[in-house]
């Protein structure tokens, strides 16, 4: 009889996890510059906070009792994260990011925005280009990088249309980048999505 | 906020992709002819038995405590895997080695040479191992890794309120989960759920969490009642003190279904047995 060994456990990581919807959430606000010029650097606690706060609760469902334990807040302050509305967060997000006191549910709405961004496909992109430039030179596959380059600072989903403009010019494996534009479906929904399918037109999958 | 206009399909177009309804043997004497399919045949109706639990059905297996959950999915796991199909078994409550002793004994009431089948069982251990129990993501992603691995088709989760200990209330996001998830892997699937009352005893009432049974396709109910009186002494036809099983199917959405109550042994052998309805029972009595 199989008993699968601890090897084959596919553990799912929090830490990793958190992080992303924490990066994704410091670049919603700006990135870390954005806090530096208004001398508010506590944001970057109480943004670590939600997102450990918000995947726990949704990918793992901790109770807010577990969550304010582990987090070592009080269960109010998990609370206030965990029903934070994110439309109404970010309509006086710039006023608030001015505050000197961080609110929990200002966090929290940032960390929920992430959170959704990230499930959708769409990391926190320099860090993402950043990630994948050592592994890609590794592998010997350098187009996924220059792609990405050339999509910073494109919102997703994306026109086939606007992609065409960004990858202009491009060859990639002897293939002109836009008519690998032409096989994908429009709009495309993330920079991930955008590799996977150009990776599949490349190949004729 | 935008439409989601995937979502919106037209019957002609999901018919193409719908699975053909089939029965699924299970191993158990007197269940397999308990679901059925219509038939049109000369302009009428005609009712056949499915020959077993529906193929890709998501069923629900619940009773109180001692009343042979257990032994009637491990008894559809040897049944599956002898016929040479992967079985997930995801054992919540008993560790992996006492499973296996379990199965081997159950292998062996059923005549079946348990190293013929031990290859196509494999075992996930969630009561040994915290992070499959505490964590969902690890448990279905482990599940998804072991589904594709060795090509399983059917996941025997015993039991799914194991999962949720401590947090009943949020039994229905636990089981919508897992119930996505075997949908998206085409799994036939047992849960087996303890059910925390016996005031409802043959419904689905406090089956392993709140209103978990209307989440999944099919629900059966295991009961067990002690003869006390002499009403039941005729009724039952046993004698007082001894303890008789009975055997419900509370609902099943996917096909047709015997909706009567229906006696249940327990074989010396921990097999079990689905016997004859109460009524007919009652009528050999008159």
């Amino acid at each position: 009889m199989a008993i699968l060994s601890p090897e084959e456990i596919r553990k799912f990581d929090v830490d990793a996890t958190a992080i992303r919807v924490f990066l994704k959430a410091l670049e919603i606000i700006g990135g870390p510059r954005k806090l530096i010029e208004l001398r508010n650097l506590t944001w970057i606690t109480s943004l670590m906070e939600a997102s450990y706060a918000i995947v726990l609760a949704d990918m793992e469902h901790k109770t807010e009792d577990e969550i304010a334990e582990f987090l070592g807040l009080t269960r109010q302050t998990v609370r206030n994260i965990l029903r934070a509305e994110p439309e109404l967060v970010l309509k006086k997000l710039e006023g608030e990011l001015r505050e000197k006191t961080t609110k929990a549910h200002t966090a929290g709405g940032l960390a929920k925005l992430a959170y959704k961004e990230i499930k959708e496909g769409r990391d926190n992109l320099e860090i993402f280009i950043h990630a994948l430039e050592s592994a890609s030179q590794a592998l010997g596959i350098v187009w996924p990088v220059e792609v990405l380059r050339r999509i910073k600072g494109l919102n997703f989903p994306a026109s086939i249309e606007n992609l065409r403009e960004r990858l202009a010019g491009l060859v990639i494996e002897g293939k002109e980048a836009e008519k690998i534009l032409v096989e994908l479906s429009n709009p495309v929904n993330s920079p991930s999505e955008l590799l996977k399918e150009m990776r599949k037109a490349i190949k004729g999958e | 906020m935008n439409p989601v206009n995937e979502a919106i399909q037209v019957l002609k177009d999901v018919g193409k992709k719908a699975p053909i309804l089939e029965g699924v043997s299970t191993g158990i004497e007197g269940l397999d002819d308990l679901f059925f399919t219509s038939k049109i045949e000369n302009g009428k109706v005609i009712k056949q038995s499915l020959g077993g639990i529906p193929r890709y059905a998501v069923i629900n297996l619940t009773g109180v405590s001692d009343t042979g959950k257990s032994l009637l999915v491990e008894q559809f796991a040897i049944k599956r895997a002898v016929e040479g199909e992967k079985v997930a078994f995801v054992t919540v409550e008993t560790p992996a080695a006492f499973l296996s002793m379990g199965l081997k004994e159950r292998a062996a009431a059923m005549g079946i040479d348990f190293s013929v089948i031990d290859e196509n069982i494999i075992i996930i251990d969630a009561a040994s191992y915290h992070s499959l129990r505490e964590e969902m993501p690890t448990l279905l992603d482990t599940l998804a890794y072991a589904i594709k691995t060795y090509k399983i088709k059917y996941t025997i989760v015993d039991s799914i309120t194991g999962l949720y200990e401590h947090k009943e209330m949020m039994a229905r996001i636990f089981v919508r989960q897992l119930f996505n998830f075997m949908k998206k892997w085409y799994q036939t699937a047992l849960f087996v759920s303890q059910k925390r009352s016996s005031h409802e005893e043959l419904s689905a009432e406090a089956a392993g969490g709140y209103a978990v049974s209307h989440i999944v396709d099919c629900t059966m109910v295991l009961s067990k009642k002690t003869i006390q009186s002499s009403y039941d002494e005729r009724m039952y036809k046993r004698p007082i003190g001894e303890m008789v099983r009975l055997f419900r199917i509370d609902g099943c959405r996917m096909c047709g279904h015997d909706t009567e109550t229906h006696f249940m042994e327990i074989t010396e052998r921990g097999l079990i047995k689905i016997g004859p309805t109460l009524k007919e029972l009652l009528r050999s009595v008159k």
